[in-house]
């Protein structure tokens, strides 16, 4: 599904140049539960950033499901994002002035469905993740917990192929966090992949694949015998 | 994304900053409210003008008798007629600007008829008096050259007289008695309306030698007349004419360039220029505030919207994380800038009409509305919502997604 080729990313501030990704090979297949894991400035974030099509490298390849990426312009890249990726935030990012139902049915505005499908899948969505309770309401009024399972409604509505989920569980009390992250191990389980940028390795363990990193290169990259 | 979604989202957003979206718009409001003003100040001094043309002929000067002050004591307005035929003549002769002239005696009478009274103001004249003065038949006829000639007691009478001597019955036929001379009726003019000063209806008209041999011979003897409408060829003549007029009657009545004249001359135009000077100077008063307070909302749109989008950052990037396009960020925008700015349009068209009613009311000013003026104001407010947050749109959909998000 993935397929990342002597991948660097070079950010330019002043004078300086910053290597975030030096040549990183990598490939995940599709059904994967990959964790990242690093200290703040290993790279880790970029990697997911690029892999997200948030972001493009500097130089080297990087495939997704046979799309040559850095080839893509930005309306490619939105309609990548739109179907085929699922994005998790630490801080959950969702639109304040939305409630519940609009926040998931923002990616599917954009993909162009009709209103009535939206809804039926945005439901569908927060169903799955227990917030059928909680349709109408908005950011502020739900807990931490509550809000990052709108955001991973928000991320498979759509049904996309790929979940990014950046700290998913940062901002969060541990038991809330392993809540959060029981839905993504679901998720895993019924064929979605899924991605994980994390610091802890309590969350970590929950991929099928623990890959590390230092410095913009990838230290270490090994089954999770465990899971 | 469809347009009503992105109404919506737009919506929800001004909706969350109620009172900042209508300050915005307060630039927009003035400027919409002024345009709507200035529009029916402008079209409503035209029609004025145009319906005191339909009423009153166009390029008409009126000549009229006036008692010259003697020794320093007015002799009263009605007390002399010093105007004759012959000051007439001389004038068509003299100034081949003159297409026509209109005499006229008059006096105010009792009118008999059908068992009925009605006070009413005769005129004695010519034919030319109907073509000057725009009269329009309803029923009958002018006069015929033989009638002129020979005094015959015919007579054409206006609706008002029509109304209170035969109702609304046909009076082509009957007989009138003016000052106890019975005359025939032979012709019924089209209703005018009145003026505030008048009721132009209210007239009976009757060949001007009959008028001079039966019914005003004391008044106006010999050649005497009360006053001439004189009719000029265009209207760039009118003003040459009318000191041209005045040079010639002061020459046949040998009073010198500065003395006091035993005539006056009026000058319609005059009156309706001043009108249409005055709003006209009103218009673009109205106008530059109107442009000033576009180009401030505009630029207070702007403004805002830019605040907005740096407010926002962090919302763009969500928005192109699951998947907004350049376009759908600008769109959004755009629509938003165009909401304030066509909520302000509204509101400026609710506030123009108002000022419109309430000018027409206070100042009795004929304003009309126009349908293009409103047409027009939403034009304007939309082309400005779009002009002015184009620029703060593009920003907006021209962020790095990264960037976007990324920002605190």
């Amino acid at each position: 599904m993935i397929n990342i080729n002597s991948l660097s990313k070079e950010y330019v501030m002043g004078d300086n140049k910053l290597l975030a990704l030096n040549n990183i090979d990598l490939s995940i297949k599709e059904g994967d539960f990959v964790s990242i894991m690093g200290s703040s400035g290993s790279g880790k974030s970029t990697l997911m950033n690029i892999i997200g099509c948030l972001d493009v490298p500097s130089s080297g390849d990087y495939f997704f499901r046979d799309n040559n990426v850095s080839t893509l312009n930005s309306n490619n890249l939105a309609e990548l994002r739109n179907k085929d990726i699922g994005f998790v935030f630490q801080n959950f990012n969702l639109l304040p002035r939305l409630n519940a139902v609009e926040n998931v049915v923002l990616p599917l505005l954009y993909s162009g469905k009709d209103s009535k499908e939206r809804n039926k899948l945005a439901l569908k969505a927060l169903e799955s993740v227990g917030l059928k309770d909680r349709l109408y309401h908005r950011p502020n009024q739900l807990s931490g917990g509550q809000q990052q399972r709108v955001s991973i409604a928000r991320a498979i509505a759509g049904s996309p192929k790929l979940i990014l989920a950046d700290e998913p569980t940062g901002a969060l009390d541990s038991k809330t966090g392993l809540e959060i992250m029981k839905i993504l191990n679901d998720l895993n389980e019924k064929g979605i992949t899924i991605v994980l940028v994390t610091h802890e390795d309590e969350i970590a363990k929950y991929g099928s694949r623990i890959i590390k990193m230092k410095d913009g290169k990838i230290l270490e990259d090994k089954k999770n015998v465990n899971n | 994304m469809s347009i009503t979604d992105l109404i919506y989202l737009s919506q929800k957003s001004l909706r969350s900053n109620i009172l900042r979206s209508i300050l915005t718009s307060l630039g927009i409001i003035i400027g919409v409210s002024s345009v709507i003003t200035m529009i029916s100040i402008g079209s409503g001094a035209r029609i004025e003008v145009e319906q005191q043309i339909e009423r009153f002929g166009s390029n008409n000067l009126i000549v009229r008798s006036q008692s010259s002050s003697n020794r320093g004591v007015s002799m009263g307005t009605n007390s002399v007629n010093t105007l004759t035929l012959k000051d007439m003549e001389a004038l068509k002769e003299e100034l081949p600007a003159i297409k026509a002239i209109a005499p006229r005696v008059s006096l105010s009478t009792q009118i008999v008829a059908n068992g009925n009274n009605w006070l009413a103001t005769v005129t004695g004249t010519t034919n030319d008096y109907f073509d000057l003065g725009n009269w329009k038949f309803e029923n009958g006829r002018s006069f015929e050259d033989e009638e002129i000639n020979s005094g015959s007691r015919v007579a054409i009478i206006g609706k008002t007289v029509q109304k209170n001597l035969f109702d609304t019955d046909n009076p082509i036929d009957e007989v009138i008695r003016i000052n106890k001379v019975p005359f025939t009726v032979i012709g019924l003019l089209d209703a005018k309306g009145g003026t505030a000063w008048a009721d132009l209806d209210d007239t009976v008209i009757v060949p001007l030698k009959t008028a001079k041999q039966r019914l005003v011979a004391k008044k106006f003897p010999g050649d005497q007349i009360r006053s001439m409408t004189i009719n000029v060829r265009s209207s760039e003549l009118l003003f040459k004419t009318e000191k041209d007029v005045d040079t010639v009657m002061r020459k046949l009545h040998k009073i010198s360039a500065n003395g006091n004249p035993d005539f006056v001359i009026r000058n319609y135009a005059q009156f309706l220029n001043a009108r249409q000077e005055s709003s006209r100077v009103m218009s673009i008063l109205l106008a530059t505030v109107a442009g000033i307070s576009l180009i401030v909302g505009g630029i207070g749109i702007m403004n805002i919207m830019l605040v907005t989008v740096t407010e926002r950052t962090k919302e763009i990037g969500v928005c192109m994380s699951v998947g907004a396009k350049k376009r759908d960020i600008l769109l959004q925008f755009l629509i938003e800038s165009l909401m304030i700015s066509l909520i302000g349009g509204l509101i400026g068209i609710a506030l123009g009409l108002g000022v419109i009613f309430g000018v027409s009311e206070y100042f009795k000013w004929k304003m009309s509305l126009d349908y293009i003026s409103i047409v027009l104001s939403f034009v304007f407010s939309s082309s400005i919502g779009i002009i002015f947050g184009f620029y703060p749109a593009r920003k907006a959909a021209n962020l790095n997604p990264i960037d976007a998000l990324r920002y605190e």
